[in-house]
C-alpha cells in the first residue's frame, strides 16, 4: 500500500481484511503486515498485504520494502490534491526502485463528493497511459474488493 | 542458572535468537512475554523456530541480515519498525537487529514499546496538524475563488454603469438632472473603488505581505469622512426609513485628523452604515458620532436594532467571513475590512450592544496633524459632482480596434472612444480582432482578456508574433476583470503594453491612449466630420455635444427601427390588442420624442391613450396621421444623412456651436 500520509490506506487494508471501518484517523508508524485468502479463477491466492507507513515531511518511505513484491496499490486522498501529487511521484519512484511492477490508482474518499478534486482531465491522462484507476471509499466499501481484485488478477497475469 | 545476557534481555524485552539457516532460530536467551504472545509458548533451546515463515516482515528482513551475516567482518544491521499482531488482536512494536559474532548468526528482537507509542503521538499530532492546516487553506482558497466570482459578477455592470451616465449627461441639460447624474457616477466610482480594494486587499492578506504602511500619511478628516458617508448613504436609509443622523453633540471646531487614508477611511464608515441598516427597522435611527478618546479620535454608529446576540464575541463579528447575525451580511467581508484597515493604522473597532436598544460599532484612531495649508484637499465624495466629463481637446485622434465580448461595454466605450475624437472598429472576440487587424492597421489594440473562442493573451501573442516578422510595434492594452497586480504583471509579460482593470474609469483609459499617442509617429490629423443642414437637426445635435457620428447612428437606428414597430403597431390594431397598441406607441413616442417631431410625437401619444383605455375605435384615423408624420421625419433624416457626406465640420451652425459649448460647461 503506498501513498501520502492519511490517504486512507490502513482504513482500505482493514475494510479489505476485516470489514471494519473506523472514521478516526489514526497515524501508521512502521509496517504492518495483513494476510487475506482469495480465490482467483478456482486457485486459492494468499495475499500478504504491506501497510506501509505514508511518506510525508516526518517520515521517508523505505523501498527495502518493495523488493520482492508483486505488486502495490497506490493510494490518493480524492480531496486532497496534495496526495494525487504524491502518489504520481512514488509511481515514478517505484518504477525506478524495483521495476515496473503491477498496480492499481485508487483515489480514496470517494464518499465526501463535496470536496472531490480529482479531476475528470487528469483521470484521462493517467487513462490514457494505461493506468488502472478506480474510485473507493474505505467507508462505504465502494471499490475497495474490486481494487483488490484487480491488483491480485494483475500480479497473477 | 540464567547468563547476565539471558537476564538482561528478559529485563529489557530483548530475545537473542541463532539463526540456524533457512529463517529458522534457536533461543539464546529466555523470550519475553509479548514473543510468547506471538509465537506461541516457549520452545525447548535447541529446537529451531521457522520465524522467517511466521513473520513476512522477517522474512523480507532476512535478505538484508543474510548479507551482514556473509561478511567476513563484525557486522550488524538494523530494521525499521514493525508491528505484529497477536491472535488477540493486540499490536506489538518489533525492531531487529542481525549481528555477526565470533562467527555466530545472531538475531536480537525487540519491542520498542515506549519509544514507538510516543513517536505514534508525536507523528499523529503533527500530522493532525498539517491535515488541518490543509482543510483551512481549502476552505481559504474556495471561498476565494468564490470571493473573486463575486467581485468579477459585481464589477462587469460598473462599466455599463458608468458608460450609461455618461450618456445621460450628454443628453440632459436641466441642472438637477445633471446633479442626480453625478450622484450616480459617484456611486459607482465608489463601489468600483471598492471592489478594486477588495481584490486588493484579499490578494495580498493572503499572501501575507500587505503593505503595511500604505497611505497613513494623509491624515484624514473623521468628520468630513462622517458627513460624506452620512450624504452617500442617505438615500439607502431615506428607502428604508430609517433616520440617519449625524450626532449633533459632535465639536465641529474640533480637530478631527486621524491617521489613515480618506478613501479606506470612507469605506470603514460604508461597511460600518451598512451594517447598521441591515439591522435597523423602520422608523429606526442611526447616529453617526465621534468623541475624542485621549490622544485618539472615535467614531461610533449607534443603531436601534436587535442588538448584539450574547454568545457572539465582538472578535468573532470582525473575523474573516463573518456573517455576524443569522439573515446578516453578505460574504462576511465588511466588517473584517474595517477591522484590519483600523488596526493597520494603530487603531481599534469593537462593538457592543447598547443599554436599552441596539448596538454600537466603534473604531478609533490615533490623532494626526491636521494638513498644512495650502496642501492638495483630500480626495473628497462631493468633488466628483462637479466631474467634467471626458477631455477631448488636444487629444490625438488614434485608430483603435476594441475587442470585448460584453455588448454593454462594447457600445459604451466605443461611444466614449468616439466621442474624444478617436476612429474605433469594435468586435466581439479575439478571432474578429485578428480577422480587422488583416484588412487595417491600428495604433491601438484594446483586448479583453476573457472573450469567447479566442482570448485577449492569445491575440496579444498572435500580434506580437506578426510584429516580430514585421519590425512594427502597435499598444495593446489589456482590459481585465482580475486587476491585481500580480495579474498587470503576468499580462505585461504576455505582450502588454497597458493593463486596465474593469470596470475602468474613461478617465483612466484616456491617460493611457495618451501615453500609446506619445509612442505613436506624427500624421496628419484626420478628417472633420460633416454638419448638420436644419435648424430642428441642429437643435438635437447641439443637445448630444455636437457629436455628429452619435447623430448619424441615431438615425440609423431609428431609420431601422422605425418601420418594424410601426408595423407591428399595425398588426396590434388589426387584432385590436388594445395593450399592445399602447406599449408600441409609447415606445415610438419616445423615438420621436428625441428627434423633435412634435406632430409626430403628438400622434404616438394619442394613440397610447386609445390604448390605454382600450377604446380603438379612432385609432386607425390616427395610425394613419402617424404613418404620414413619419414618413416626412424619415425623409428628412434621409436627407440629412446624404448631405453630410460631404459637409466640412466649418460649417456647423451657431446654434449647435452655442449648445455643444453650453453642454461643456454644464
Amino acid at each position: 500500500m503506498l501513498g501520502a500520509f492519511a490517504v486512507g490506506k490502513t482504513s482500505l487494508v482493514r475494510r479489505y481484511v476485516e470489514s471494519i471501518y473506523s472514521d478516526a484517523y489514526h497515524t501508521t508508524v512502521g509496517v504492518k503486515i495483513s494476510n487475506k485468502v482469495v480465490q482467483v479463477n478456482n486457485t486459492e491466492v494468499k495475499l500478504v498485504l504491506w501497510d506501509v507507513y505514508g511518506e510525508d515531511d516526518f517520515q521517508r518511505m523505505s523501498w527495502k520494502y518493495l523488493e520482492g513484491a508483486f505488486g502495490y496499490l497506490l493510494v490518493a486522498d480524492g480531496t486532497r490534491p496534495a496526495t494525487l501529487d504524491k502518489a504520481l511521484a512514488l509511481e515514478q519512484k517505484a518504477r525506478v526502485e524495483v521495476g515496473a511492477l503491477p498496480f492499481v490508482f485508487v483515489v480514496n474518499k470517494c464518499d465526501l463528493v463535496n470536496d472531490w478534486q480529482f479531476d475528470a482531465t487528469l483521470e484521462a491522462q493517467l487513462a490514457a497511459k494505461n493506468w488502472s484507476i478506480l474510485r473507493s471509499s474505505a467507508k462505504t466499501g465502494e471499490g475497495v474488493e474490486e481494487a483488490f481484485a484487480r491488483l491480485t488478477e494483475a500480479m497473477l497475469r | 542458572m540464567a547468563t547476565p545476557l539471558q537476564v538482561f534481555s528478559r529485563e529489557f524485552g530483548y530475545v537473542l535468537l541463532e539463526h540456524k539457516g533457512e529463517g529458522k532460530f534457536v533461543l539464546g536467551s529466555d523470550p519475553p512475554s509479548w514473543f510468547n504472545e506471538l509465537w506461541g509458548a516457549t520452545q525447548p533451546a535447541d529446537v529451531p523456530i521457522p520465524l522467517a515463515a511466521m513473520s513476512p516482515f522477517l522474512e523480507n528482513f532476512l535478505v538484508e541480515a543474510q548479507t551482514c551475516w556473509s561478511s567476513s567482518q563484525t557486522a550488524e544491521c538494523r530494521s525499521e519498525v514493525w508491528i505484529e499482531s497477536t491472535p488477540a488482536g493486540r499490536e506489538v512494536p518489533l525492531q531487529a537487529t542481525a549481528l555477526l559474532r565470533d562467527g555466530q548468526q545472531m538475531l536480537v528482537l525487540h519491542s520498542p514499546e515506549a519509544q514507538y507509542r510516543e513517536r505514534v503521538q508525536i507523528l499523529q499530532t503533527a500530522r493532525n496538524a498539517v491535515l488541518e492546516h490543509e482543510k483551512l487553506l481549502q476552505e481559504i482558497q474556495k471561498k476565494e475563488i468564490l470571493l473573486h466570482c463575486i467581485i468579477h459578477d459585481l464589477s462587469q455592470p460598473l462599466s455599463a454603469m458608468r458608460g450609461s451616465f455618461d450618456c445621460l449627461s450628454a443628453f440632459t441639460e436641466s441642472e438637477e438632472g445633471q446633479k442626480i447624474i453625478a450622484l450616480g457616477k459617484m456611486a459607482t466610482q465608489q463601489q468600483e473603488s471598492m471592489i478594486r480594494e477588495i481584490i486588493q486587499v484579499f490578494a495580498a492578506d493572503l499572501r501575507a505581505t500587505m503593505d503595511m504602511e500604505k497611505g497613513v500619511n494623509h491624515a484624514p478628516d473623521l468628520l468630513v469622512c462622517a458627513r460624506n458617508a452620512i450624504t452617500s448613504f442617505s438615500p439607502a436609509f431615506a428607502a428604508k426609513r430609517v433616520n440617519l443622523i449625524l450626532d449633533p453633540q459632535i465639536d465641529q471646531h474640533a480637530h478631527w485628523h486621524v491617521q489613515g487614508e480618506e478613501s479606506r477611511l470612507r469605506r470603514v464608515f460604508t461597511n460600518l452604515l451598512e451594517n447598521a441598516l441591515r439591522y435597523s427597522f423602520e422608523g429606526g435611527n442611526v447616529t453617526v458620532g465621534l468623541e475624542s478618546d485621549g490622544d485618539f479620535r472615535k467614531a461610533f454608529i449607534d443603531d436601534e436594532g436587535p442588538g448584539l446576540p450574547p454568545e457572539l464575541r465582538p472578535a468573532q463579528l470582525f473575523a474573516l467571513f463573518s456573517k455576524g447575525k443569522e439573515g446578516g451580511g453578505k460574504a462576511g467581508l465588511g466588517l473584517y475590512f474595517c477591522r484590519t484597515t483600523v488596526e493597520r493604522w494603530g487603531g481599534s473597532i469593537s462593538c457592543t450592544s447598547l443599554p436599552e436598544i441596539g448596538s454600537r460599532f466603534w473604531f478609533r484612531l490615533p490623532q494626526a496633524a491636521a494638513p498644512a495649508e495650502g496642501e492638495a484637499p483630500p480626495d473628497e465624495l462631493l468633488s466628483t459632482v462637479a466631474d467634467p466629463g471626458p477631455a477631448v481637446k488636444g487629444r490625438r485622434a488614434m485608430r483603435i480596434l476594441f475587442a470585448e465580448d460584453q455588448e454593454d461595454i462594447r457600445t459604451l466605450t466605443t461611444y466614449q472612444l468616439e466621442r474624444s475624437g478617436h476612429h474605433v472598429h469594435a468586435v466581439c472576440n479575439g478571432r474578429e480582432a485578428l480577422s480587422a487587424l488583416l484588412h487595417q492597421h491600428f495604433d491601438v489594440i484594446l483586448l479583453d482578456e476573457e472573450m469567447p473562442a479566442t482570448g485577449g493573451v492569445q491575440v496579444a501573442h498572435t500580434i506580437r508574433e506578426n510584429e516580430a516578422r514585421a519590425g512594427s510595434h502597435a499598444f495593446l492594452i489589456a482590459l481585465t476583470g482580475n486587476s491585481t497586480e500580480d495579474d498587470e504583471a503576468r499580462l505585461r509579460r504576455e505582450g502588454f503594453d497597458a493593463v486596465l482593470g474593469k470596470p475602468f474609469r474613461l478617465e483612466a483609459l484616456a491617460e493611457i491612449l495618451d501615453a500609446a499617442s506619445s509612442t505613436l509617429p506624427r500624421r496628419s490629423a484626420p478628417k472633420k466630420p460633416p454638419a448638420a443642414i436644419s435648424a430642428g437637426i441642429d437643435d438635437l445635435l447641439g443637445r448630444i455635444g455636437g457629436d455628429r457620428k452619435l447623430l448619424n447612428k441615431m438615425i440609423q437606428t431609428f431609420l431601422h427601427d422605425t418601420p418594424k414597430r410601426i408595423a407591428s403597431l399595425q398588426k396590434a390594431l388589426h387584432r385590436k390588442d388594445a395593450d399592445e397598441v399602447a406599449s408600441l406607441a409609447h415606445a415610438l413616442k419616445g423615438s420621436l420624442g428625441i428627434f423633435l417631431a412634435q406632430h409626430a410625437r403628438d400622434r404616438a401619444q394619442e394613440l397610447e391613450e386609445l390604448g390605454r383605455k382600450s377604446e380603438l375605435g379612432g385609432a386607425a384615423s390616427v395610425y394613419a396621421a402617424l404613418q404620414e408624420e413619419i414618413a416626412k421625419l424619415e425623409e428628412n433624416l434621409r436627407g440629412y444623412a446624404k448631405q453630410t457626406q460631404a459637409q466640412p465640420r466649418s460649417t456647423v451652425s451657431k446654434q449647435t456651436q452655442r449648445l455643444a459649448g453650453k453642454r461643456k460647461k454644464q
